[in-house]
């Protein structure tokens, strides 16, 4: 009885569903990584801190008022610009992309952070101007996204920055972009495309290509989408058995333990496997969007939506990517990959989700 | 804008959103169903592929003994550096870094080179061989510097005698494209898959099938960049065969001694089943020059010596038989009933057809009454230049080849020649021109067209020791295929008398009076001997050789055939000694030792 109180009290501001199913996922993430990194479990305890860390932050900003967030929003998003424009000067390289930059103790990653302070300062744009909201908003607000856009482009981190972009245009749509409008700009795009193509580096415009037939050249770029597949393939129905898996455990696999994060689970735990996390994934999706149609105001909506838009549309290019029916862009799978920021940042999404949710009526009245 | 206007277009677009989101995890699904379930199979295979690799072990060689278990052909664990070409990007640098720690000359760099362009399947290529401990100590302790470069034990080919008995022996060598093509065309490819050599010649070459053995394979799991985990099956190799050989080493030293740095060939056969007991090919060379390829300076020095010691002067030499041919035509003669004791003739130095060409004896003066068996004791030519044109050419050849002389003996190596009994119908042939009766003449002394190896010269003299069995000259020890071989060769017939005749004039030759009496004298046995002296160049009519005048190579070739003891033979032998001038004295010795150590030293 006393428990059940502390308890209740505990969970009194979490949305449970949610709450339980992500923990599900994040065990079974933590699990999986002692295995996508040869049972060395250095990544396994370090992700663990990454969870205690965004958990906390979950839970924190689960207990929030909403108003604070809502204060926050632009100073959020001009700090992230600004650290975004740190990084081609203080950035640490990596694989010829400069994307983190060092805080002493640990590296954050702006890019990530964008996937929280776009949307919010989106929200926060369309919440100032809720009874104003025309084209010229619009506009503004195209240019919020197109400026970060632009860096993130430039680190160059093509999956993110096009995440972002996609991102950033759901708000607007969900805003009122006029239909009109969104028919003009979508032949505007495809009449685009051409000179966007041009402008896409060598090994980008390969990665799209082998995603047409990754066979055709089965050493070159197409060779981790193929080893993919292979994880995926070799799984089966049931699975080669946790740690069993030999695309994994001799390293055929690349990145296993941040964009093929995944493809490390399919063939260790099968089809099955993959059903049953995937059904995880879907329904905190699905109560992510209904929570969000029953917020009351601008702000809220458009913040759930984008953050759940988000969240959801890197688990599809990811799991879309390792299962060949997305070129390899280099997206993590939220709550799954490892990386700190990463893991931070989509915590604090379903965190904020939630706060709006439950706070549903205070901004409203 | 009516703010319930956004709430409701914002309620339908997320709608849309959602509806589209979940589409999309539905599609996800299908392509998860898709590879995972329908596709498992293909998949699963793809992944064994992936990390299953298959070696092949390569066997280990037979190894080469002589007829008393001495080693003539070993295996030697060696240490080598080897490369997989294909993981190599910037060979000039690694070179560059392995210099540090071991030795590696332009030569094996070249050598390197040379293979990677004669490369047949991917197997590593060694970039250094035969590693002293102290270079493969210091490359063990930094091989984390060179992960490209892997250390290879193997067993490697060591002739442990150096040059001895090359001709018979052989080499090996690495496996050429043409090679290749070979053993794919006798379905033996797959066996060789692991292997790198080859036997090129000789008995390893003759016997290859035998040494080689049988390859056997390991699975390995390896990750992918083909590092090797674990073993999964493996299938051992099967062993070559060891080989034994006629040969007795300790007289194939003597003779290869005896000959000191003389050219010539030399073959010893014990006359009772064919085994080959000393072959000697003079000059020899070293067969380990080819175990890795042998290097263009050493080749050229091989090939281009005038002295020809790649040569196989035993059965591939081909000589004209002078004098040692004598007891031969005697046989023929005799089986002909021409010439048959007690007939004479008075020698007068000379021969002469129809009184007008001269055809001259060795012996200025002749050799006053001469029958047949002191025609060969003394090996008086104007009794033989008479005999063959009595005889004539189609009756001496065919009583010649009876005895194996103008063709292949059928002796257990490659490549051998079966040299040439010549004829007017030969002549026109290859000439085209008619047959002189002097030609006759001169074939009966063993000059002329006719040319022989000193395999078949050494048979022919087994067959005069033991003319009623049926041997094959043969250098493995107990084969099978040699039996078959025998039992296919039918023994030549001669009546006893002629063979007495002529074991006489044979054993006359060695005695008082005979054209080698010295070495018949102060010795435990009988030897039945017969000299030969072959001209390399022809004397005019009237011209006495001399051999002060006659420069070195034109000098004449001294032959010798012999079989001992008289009595019960029980080793016949060939000689020739290139340019040695008279058959007796240079030759003669030659055979004199191995007599005594085969007959004397040891008691067979």
């Amino acid at each position: 009885m006393n428990l059940n109180l502390i308890q209740n009290y505990i969970f009194r501001k979490i949305d449970r569903p949610i709450f339980w199913s992500l923990f599900l996922i994040l065990v079974i993430g933590l699990i999986n990584l002692t295995s996508a990194n040869q049972q060395d479990v250095t990544n396994t305890l370090s992700q663990t801190i990454n969870i205690i860390i965004g958990l906390t932050f979950f839970y924190l900003i689960c207990n929030i008022q909403t108003r604070v967030i809502l204060t926050f929003a632009p100073w959020v998003y001009l700090i992230s610009i600004v650290l975004l424009i740190f990084v081609p000067f203080f950035g640490i390289e990596s694989h010829g992309a400069k994307r983190w930059i060092s805080l002493g103790i640990f590296n954050i990653q702006p890019s990530e952070i964008l996937k929280l302070s776009l949307p919010l300062m989106l929200a926060w744009f369309y919440q100032k101007n809720t009874y104003r909201i025309d084209y010229k908003i619009h506009l503004l607000s195209g240019l919020l996204i197109v400026f970060p856009f632009y860096f993130i482009l430039s680190q160059p981190d093509l999956g993110t920055s096009i995440l972002l972009l996609w991102v950033g245009l759901i708000i607007i749509f969900l805003a009122g972009l006029p239909t009109k409008f969104l028919i003009t700009s979508f032949f505007g795009a495809l009449l685009a495309s051409p000179f966007v193509w041009n402008s896409l580096l060598g090994y980008q415009k390969q990665r799209i290509l082998s995603l047409l037939d990754p066979f055709s050249d089965p050493y070159g770029s197409g060779y981790h989408s193929i080893q993919s597949i292979i994880a995926l393939g070799s799984g089966g129905m049931f699975g080669r058995g946790w740690l069993n898996g030999t695309q994994t455990s001799l390293d055929f696999l690349p990145e296993t333990t941040t964009d093929f994060v995944f493809s490390v689970f399919s063939e260790e735990f099968g089809f099955f496997g993959v059903l049953a996390v995937i059904a995880i994934y879907i329904f905190i999706f699905y109560r992510c969007m209904w929570m969000t149609s029953k917020m009351q105001d601008n702000f809220s909506r458009l913040l759930s939506a984008g953050l759940t838009v988000s969240l959801f549309t890197g688990f599809i290019v990811n799991i879309a990517m390792i299962s060949g029916l997305f070129p390899i862009v280099g997206v993590a799978l939220p709550f799954f990959s490892y990386g700190g920021t990463s893991m931070v940042v989509s915590l604090v999404s379903l965190g904020i989700i939630i706060n709006l949710y439950l706070n549903k009526t205070l901004i409203a009245n | 804008m009516d703010k319930y206007y956004i709430k409701f277009i914002l309620g339908n677009r997320l709608k849309l959103i959602l509806n589209c989101f979940l589409i999309i995890f539905f599609l996800i699904i299908i392509r998860f169903f898709y590879i995972q379930i329908l596709q498992n199979d293909y998949y699963s295979i793809q992944a064994f592929d992936n990390s299953i690799k298959v070696v092949p072990i390569a066997p280990a060689r037979g190894l080469i003994f002589d007829r008393n278990n001495v080693i003539i052909a070993d295996n030697k664990l060696s240490y080598s550096l080897e490369i997989f070409p294909e993981n190599i990007e910037n060979l000039s640098m690694i070179i560059a870094r392995l210099k540090k720690i071991v030795r590696i000359k332009d030569e094996d760099i070249k050598k390197y080179k040379r293979i990677i362009n004669n490369k047949q399947y991917s197997n590593s290529i060694p970039i250094k061989s035969n590693l002293t401990n102290k270079e493969l100590a210091s490359f063990v302790t930094s091989s984390y510097q060179f992960p490209n470069i892997e250390l290879k034990e193997n067993l490697k080919r060591f002739y442990p005698n150096g040059s001895l008995g090359v001709h018979f022996l052989g080499y090996i060598n690495r496996i050429s494209k043409k090679d290749l093509i070979l053993l794919e065309k006798n379905g033996q490819k797959r066996n060789y898959i692991g292997t790198n050599y080859i036997g090129k010649a000789g008995i390893e070459l003759q016997y290859e099938e035998e040494l080689h053995g049988k390859s056997g394979f390991k699975k390995i799991e390896v990750n992918s960049i083909g590092k090797p985990l674990r073993t999964l099956q493996s299938l051992p190799a099967e062993e070559g065969n060891n080989i034994n050989l006629t040969i007795d080493l300790k007289i194939q030293k003597i003779a290869e001694n005896a000959f000191k740095n003389k050219k010539g060939a030399l073959v010893a056969i014990d006359p009772k089943n064919g085994e080959v007991l000393a072959y000697v090919s003079m000059p020899t060379y070293n067969p380990g020059l080819f175990i890795d390829g042998i290097s263009h300076v050493n080749w050229n020095k091989l090939n281009k010596s005038e002295d020809k010691p790649l040569l196989d002067r035993a059965i591939n030499g081909l000589y004209p038989p002078g004098s040692t041919l004598k007891p031969f035509v005697a046989i023929a003669a005799l089986e002909n009933q021409i010439r048959m004791p007690p007939f004479k003739i008075n020698d007068p130095g000379y021969f002469s057809i129809n009184n007008s060409r001269r055809f001259r004896d060795w012996k200025i003066g002749g050799h006053g009454e001469v029958d047949i068996i002191k025609a060969i004791a003394v090996s008086c030519d104007t009794f033989f230049y008479g005999l063959a044109i009595e005889l004539g050419i189609p009756k001496l050849n065919k009583a010649l080849a009876d005895f194996g002389f103008g063709k292949k003996t059928g002796v257990d190596l490659p490549n051998e020649k079966s040299g040439l009994l010549a004829d007017a119908k030969w002549k026109k042939k290859k000439y085209n021109k008619e047959w002189y009766p002097g030609e006759t003449a001169i074939t009966g002394i063993g000059q002329g067209f006719t040319q022989v190896t000193m395999m078949q010269l050494a048979l022919a003299t087994s067959l005069i020791a033991f003319p009623n069995r049926s041997i094959v000259p043969h250098l493995k020890l107990n084969s099978q295929q040699l039996k078959q071989n025998i039992n296919l060769a039918s023994p030549v017939k001669v009546s006893n008398n002629t063979i007495a005749w002529v074991k006489e004039g044979m054993e006359n030759v060695t005695k008082d009076g005979g054209t080698a009496a010295f070495i018949g004298k102060n010795i435990k046995y009988k030897i039945a001997a017969k000299t030969g002296t072959a001209q390399v160049f022809g004397l005019k009519d009237g011209e006495v050789y001399d051999e002060e005048k006659i420069p070195e190579k034109l000098k004449d070739h001294a032959l010798f055939i012999a079989y001992a003891p008289a009595e019960d033979p029980k080793i016949a032998l060939a000689i020739i000694v290139e340019n040695g001038g008279h058959g007796g004295s240079v030759a003669g010795p030659i055979a004199k030792k191995i007599f005594d150590h085969y007959l004397i030293s040891e008691s067979h």
